[in-house]
């Protein structure tokens, strides 16, 4: 065995690889449970790639099959009811640990120098995933699927002159239809594979300059570190067991707890249904875009700019955020302002949730307010985390030397 | 202030910014929680829970049930709607046997291999009632309040009572408080909105279907089930209510018929896990004790 493994390393050095970058890779002894989103987030991607093939080895990308072929897949494909309840849930569950991956990574303060481009990455896979997930919704072709998709196609019309022309472009006709969904299965397949990719350079960036902790500070003492294996393999697995028997129990006991009751009824290009609404996950994005409805001709572009622009921040946040101290534990006023932010997502997803014209307290306070404010607050905390940490303002409290 | 006064400030400021943020987290939380279907229900009435055997984690399927449930379906419901998905052969998995599954098809006009479709096209059915009746193999999964919904709109229909009292009330054209109050107890309308009420009353009282489940309470489907309709030969009594109970535990059924294998391979898939995730626990403790 040996001698095989000698005779690889002499003309690709694996073992090197291996020990350099995962059994002896130095990992900071204090990462709390928040750390364990990353691996969980590939592990899931995992899921999804594998549910994913065995699912397309039965479907079918076709106007008048794929709502039958997915009842198909449900009712004859062996376990295939299996299949597609981990593939529709996983989706599921890829946003909400990838949520938490991120929410970590602002509490923290993990996007700061040196681990922008770690950050960025994070990003193109973010918006990866929301197009992945998009398209894929399409696939079983229920009345969700369809008019979701005809809905959010729609929004590049908004683009100046070329947009109308877009939107035919990308329909391959005059409407959303047959080989709309046939494009979207191609793209759907080959999305997941390019995040693949995308995942490795996240890692490359992240193995060249190492994670980031609880305290924020850098790590100079030898001590401070620990051989990711066996400790963070371990820990992974033990975060990947929890994670599996919450998953599997909505797998098994709710697998239809996330989806829409809509999308079980046959798309039909005829009849609208009373009330579009996105998957959970695009809900607080959702509400950004129809939050921006007072600028007349110009609120379709304004409120799809909002909407881009409301995860594309993200990408300056490394700039914005000039606190010497990274973690926001030690940051009192960054920290309510985090809290803050998380809280107006939530209350952003409910008003996505809803009906654009519905209203609360007996009709006396209209959800697109709650929504407009709540969109200025999304915004505003960049805004303040810029304000409060290029003037001064914040009075970190006292950062330990080391961990 | 001197500066053990200053610390404590600093202390208690810190802790009460940390409080009030995690009171607004949690606030929000019970927002987006509670408020969604109160709040902003889209006319629809709230739908009386009921207890279905096959709900839970231990649910199952009552065979009984669904013998009989299959029976209302094909003799009280295929005149209109199919079943596209399921095929007869397949009600064997519940109990009845080749010789009846032949018998039930050959009500039918069709073999043990056809799928349960309605003899009605598509095109007399769009002259007799507008619309095309819904293919009810995924009904109780295609709506909001899934079995119970299909369960309130089988016995949400006006009773002889209802109509009376629509006609008794619309009789002067008018409605009194005590007439709304009435009106919203028995039919559950909204007695704040006269104008809506009435007119509601007004169409059923010209004999259009009222039921008070549907969405806007008006809809295409006749009364289809009623006391005695079916003849059960089991010996259950054939009221309204069991027939309904009955059709939407098929109904239930048809939209998922591996439901059992998914909740009976659920309970291993989480013994399982639950014993490995405490198992790498203990590890995890076991090697992580040499850092600590
Ligand atoms: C006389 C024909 C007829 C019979 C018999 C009939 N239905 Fe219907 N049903 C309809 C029509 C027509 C609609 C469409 C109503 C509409 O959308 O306005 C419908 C719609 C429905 C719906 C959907 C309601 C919704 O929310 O859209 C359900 C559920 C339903 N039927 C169940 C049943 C069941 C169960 C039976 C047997 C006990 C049955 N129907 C028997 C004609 C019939
Ligand atoms: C980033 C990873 C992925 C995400 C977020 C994702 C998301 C989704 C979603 C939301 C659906 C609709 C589920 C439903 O309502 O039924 C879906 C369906 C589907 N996906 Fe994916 N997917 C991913 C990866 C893949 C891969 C790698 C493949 C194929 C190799 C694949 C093949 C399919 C097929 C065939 C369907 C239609 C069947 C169905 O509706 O269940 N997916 N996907």
């Amino acid at each position: 065995m040996s001698k095989i493994m000698e005779w690889v390393d002499a003309r690709l050095p694996v073992t090197e690889l291996l020990k350099s970058q995962a059994t002896e890779y130095p990992t900071p002894k204090n990462l709390n449970y928040w750390w364990n989103f990353g691996s969980l987030a590939l592990f899931v991607l995992i899921i999804m790639i594998a549910s994913g093939l065995f699912l397309a080895m039965h479907y079918k990308a076709d106007a008048n099959q794929s709502f039958d072929v997915v009842e198909h897949i449900m009712r004859d494909v062996n376990f295939g009811w299996l299949l597609r309840y981990m593939h529709a849930n996983g989706a599921s569950f890829f946003f909400m640990v990838v949520y938490i991956h991120i929410l970590r990574g602002m509490y923290y303060g993990s996007y700061r120098k040196p681990r922008e481009i770690l950050w960025w990455f994070g990003i193109i896979l973010f918006f990866m995933m929301m197009a992945t997930a998009f398209m894929g919704y399409v696939l079983p072709w229920g009345q969700m699927s369809y008019w979701g998709a005809a809905v959010i196609t729609n929004l590049m019309s908004a683009i100046p002159v070329v947009g109308e022309d877009l939107v035919v472009w990308i329909w391959g006709g005059f409407s959303v239809g047959d080989p709309t969904l046939n494009r979207f299965f191609a793209l759907h397949f080959l999305l997941p594979l390019v995040i693949f990719g995308v995942v490795i350079l996240h890692l490359w960036a992240l193995h060249a300059v190492h994670s980031n902790n609880p305290v924020g500070i850098d790590l100079h003492d030898e001590k401070d570190s620990i051989p990711f294996h066996p400790y963070y393999t371990i820990k992974d697995l033990y975060g990947m067991g929890v994670f599996l028997i919450i998953f599997c129990a909505f797998v098994f006991y709710a697998p239809n707890f996330f989806l829409e009751p809509d999308n079980y009824i046959p798309a039909n290009p005829m009849q609208t249904p009373p009330h579009i609404v996105p998957e959970w996950y695009f809900l607080p994005f959702y509400a950004i875009l129809r939050s921006i409805d007072f600028l007349g001709s110009f609120s379709k572009l304004a409120g799809v700019i909002a909407m881009g622009g409301a995860i594309a921040i993200l990408f300056i946040l490394p700039f914005l955020d000039r606190s010497p101290v990274r973690s926001f534990r030690y940051r009192p006023l960054s920290k309510q302002l985090f809290w803050m932010f998380v809280a107006d997502c939530f209350v952003l997803g409910w008003v996505g949730y809803n009906p654009a014209d519905a209203a609360i307290f007996e009709g006396a306070l209209p959800l697109i307010v709650i929504g407009r404010t709540c969109t200025a607050l999304y915004f505003s905390y960049f805004f303040l985390l810029w304000v409060i940490t290029a003037f001064d303002i914040e009075k970190h409290t006292p950062v330990p030397k080391s961990i | 202030m001197n500066y053990q006064q200053v610390v404590q400030l600093h202390r208690f400021t810190k802790q009460a910014s940390l409080r009030s943020a995690t009171v607004l987290f949690f606030a929000a939380m019970l927002l987006v929680v509670v408020l969604p279907r109160g709040a902003v229900a889209s006319g629809g009435v709230a739908l009386p829970k009921q207890n279905w055997s096959f709900a839970g984690m231990f649910g199952q399927f009552d065979n009984a049930a669904l013998k009989r449930g299959a029976q209302v379906a094909i003799q009280a419901c295929m005149t209109c709607h199919s079943l596209k998905y399921i095929k007869f052969d397949q009600l064997r998995q519940f109990g009845y046997t080749e010789i009846e599954v032949k018998a039930l098809a050959e009500s039918q006009g069709r073999t043990k291999k056809d799928a349960l479709l309605s003899g009605m096209d598509a095109n007399a059915a769009k002259d007799a009632f507008g619309v095309v009746p819904p293919d009810l193999s995924l009904i109780t999964k295609a709506r909001k309040g899934y079995e119970d919904y299909t369960f309130a709109i089988l016995t949400g229909y006006a009773s002889a009572n209802d109509l009376a009292l629509a006609t008794r009330v619309m009789a002067d054209d008018k409605i009194s408080d005590e007439e709304a109050k009435e009106v919203a107890s028995a039919l559950g309308l909204d007695m704040h909105h006269l104008d809506k009420m009435a007119e509601v009353l007004k169409r059923m009282a010209a004999g259009e279907n009222f039921n008070r489940y549907f969405p806007g309470h008006f809809f295409a489907m006749p009364q289809p089930l009623s006391d005695g309709a079916v003849a059960y030969t089991d010996g259950t009594e054939n009221s309204k209510i069991q027939l309904a109970r009955d059709v939407v535990t098929f109904l239930a059924w048809a939209g998922e018929p591996t439901m059992m294998e998914r909740k009976s391979l659920g309970v291993k898939v989480l013994l399982y896990l639950f014993v490995l995730t405490i198992m790498m626990y203990a590890v995890k403790r076991r090697i992580w004790a040499r850092v600590h």
